[in-house]
């Protein structure tokens, strides 16, 4: 087997038991053997997210605590690479998160920022209960193409300080087709179309899979 | 006539009755009923067993509930801040812990039933009971020491804490938490509650690995509920679901009653239980805001048929957000008792 195919199975695996010392001893032990720290990066922290994302698209039951050791791995080896890489990376792009007003779940927020930090994604955390203008004003002020409204209940996924209200702002502003929305959260998890109902461009299953929708949603802006 | 008591005894004992106990988890429309607002309508134990009573004749479901709302026990063990919104759940905006440190501080309270924080849950108790005790289950909420942490620090902080964080320190605080259920669930018992809704998302593989329910989730749920034992006790995980865990869960604690999550497998679940305890089948009530009359009446009937055979069966609900259309509850409580009649009667 390809010695780069070894580490990422082994890291694979470690992360499907919410084992973060076991996946962190895989990646020093590959740095120490010689192996990049953009490939572990690039070739085996970035596929070990999409590996999950296929696999729960294929009805693997990945539970919250493989999505949350995922992106707290992804977070840790990445800023221990980053230092290191030949050349500072470019952004791949720019996103403002938070939970919409109301709001303080604070969890999948976090596990989306941890994805997006491994795609070289530049994230501005709002932290909970942030009001539509700000998650607005914030975005403009980072120049993000995206903005990522976290919701874990219904009244603040479909109420009118929540995604509804950014999105009317949006079109106040002459921003609407600049600055994309996204959204998740358990309202979304059992009504999937309900970011529909509340105007977003497209919402994430979860955490893990949110990165991926939200480096999709960058391209189209670019 | 037949009461919700009886509806109840029937579907435990396998017994047949003029049709499926339906279980209606309605809370904050209480306020709606009473025309008040959120927070002052669960400012008082007065409104909330007077809007509980309303609303159990209007709609003729069969539970009342105890609950005002979940961030309640975080304020018995200190929380002064709740956020109130006009349309949703109270949220607790200030969490007890938020060092380490705040966890050595945490102090359980003796005793649960004298606790200022308490006091509003105790008279909408003793009003419920008076009222409609015997006749209509009475239900109280009460959160599992695997998850009330989460009440207590964020669930963020939380799974930080029992996925990387010390070993010692996460025990403690489930020590801590044990103790605070143990000496609530009595209260409850003691104040007339039938039903002890036993909530544990962490009881759930959607929540944690089997690894980790079986290492951890598992024996603090034997530390919770074997010492009072699980008369009246109801499993839930708040939504999540449960089937893949049904079995351990029984073997360990004999739990009665399994509380599916709408997206469970109805009859997978029926045949895990396989006769031994009573499972509720729970409809998806966050798509009842949205669906029209037909889509929620074959939603029932799907629920009904897939577990009313073989009996030991209650159709439920979720977490019936305020903006459920008051027209849609009518239609799939109508529906339930429609499809839920039972054939021998």
């Amino acid at each position: 087997m390809d010695p780069l195919q070894s580490i990422m199975k082994a890291y694979n695996e470690a992360l499907f038991d919410t084992d973060r010392d076991g996946a962190l001893k895989v990646v020093h032990e590959a740095v120490a053997a010689g192996v990049t720290p953009e490939d572990i990066v690039f070739k085996v922290v970035l596929p070990a997210m999409e590996s999950m994302i296929k696999s729960i698209s294929e009805d693997f039951d990945a539970n919250l605590a493989q999505h949350f050791m995922t992106a707290q791995i992804a977070t840790e080896v990445t800023e221990e690479m980053i230092p290191k890489f030949r050349a500072v990376p470019s952004v791949a792009g720019r996103v403002v998160i938070g939970t919409a007003q109301g709001d303080m779940h604070s969890l999948g927020k976090r596990i989306v920022i941890g994805c997006l930090k491994a795609r070289m994604i530049e994230v501005t955390d709002l932290g909970v209960n942030v009001s539509p203008e700000r998650f607005v004003d914030e975005a403009v002020a980072c120049n993000a193409g995206v903005i990522a409204i976290s919701a874990m209940m219904v009244h603040t996924a479909r109420g009118e300080n929540g995604c509804l209200r950014v999105r009317q702002l949006l079109k106040e502003r002459g921003l609407d087709t600049r600055i994309k929305i996204v959204v998740g959260g358990a309202p979304y998890h059992f009504a999937h179309d309900l970011y529909k109902v509340v105007q977003a461009d497209a919402w994430a299953e979860d955490g893990v899979t949110a990165g991926r929708v939200i480096e999709d949603l960058i391209r189209r802006v670019r | 006539m037949i009461t919700g008591m009886e509806r109840l005894a029937a579907a435990i004992n396998g017994q047949a009755s003029d049709r499926i106990p339906v279980f209606c988890n309605m809370s904050d429309q209480g306020s709606r009923e009473l025309g008040m607002s959120i927070e002052e309508y669960f400012s008082r134990g007065e409104y909330v067993a007077e809007a509980q009573l309303k609303m159990r004749e209007k709609y003729g479901y069969d539970n009342l509930w105890s609950l005002f709302y979940v961030g309640k026990e975080a304020e018995l063990l200190g929380c002064r801040k709740i956020l109130f919104a006009k349309d949703g759940p109270p949220n607790v905006q200030d969490f007890v812990i938020k060092t380490y440190d705040d966890i050595h501080k945490l102090v359980v309270p003796e005793n649960i039933a004298g606790h200022p924080a308490f006091q509003e849950e105790l008279q909408c108790l003793r009003i419920l009971k008076g009222e409609a005790g015997g006749k209509y289950p009475i239900c109280a909420y009460v959160t599992a020491s695997m998850t009330l942490p989460a009440l207590l620090m964020g669930m963020e902080k939380w799974l930080e804490l029992l996925l990387i964080g010390p070993v010692a320190v996460r025990d403690e605080l489930l020590a801590k938490c044990s103790d605070f259920f143990r000496k609530e669930i009595l209260a409850y018992r003691e104040a007339g509650a039938d039903i002890l809704i036993y909530a544990n998302a962490f009881g759930s593989t959607d929540f944690v690995p089997m690894r980790i329910f079986r290492e951890v989730s598992v024996p603090w749920m034997e530390k919770d509920l074997n010492p009072g034992g699980t008369q009246g006790v109801v499993y839930y995980c708040g939504m999540a679901r449960l089937t893949a865990t049904i079995e351990e869960v029984f073997e360990k604690t004999g739990i009665g009653t399994y509380y599916l999550s709408p997206l469970d497998n109805i009859e997978q679940g029926k045949k895990i239980i396989a006769g031994r305890a009573l499972c509720g089948g729970v409809i998806n009530d966050i798509k009842l805001i949205d669906w029209s009359r037909d889509e929620i009446r074959n939603e029932v009937r799907r629920i009904i048929e897939a577990g009313m055979t073989g009996g030991r069966f209650l159709f439920g609900t979720g977490v019936m957000p305020y903006a459920i259309p008051e027209e849609n509850i009518r239609t799939m409580l109508e529906a339930a008792y429609e499809f839920g009649r039972c054939k021998s009667q």
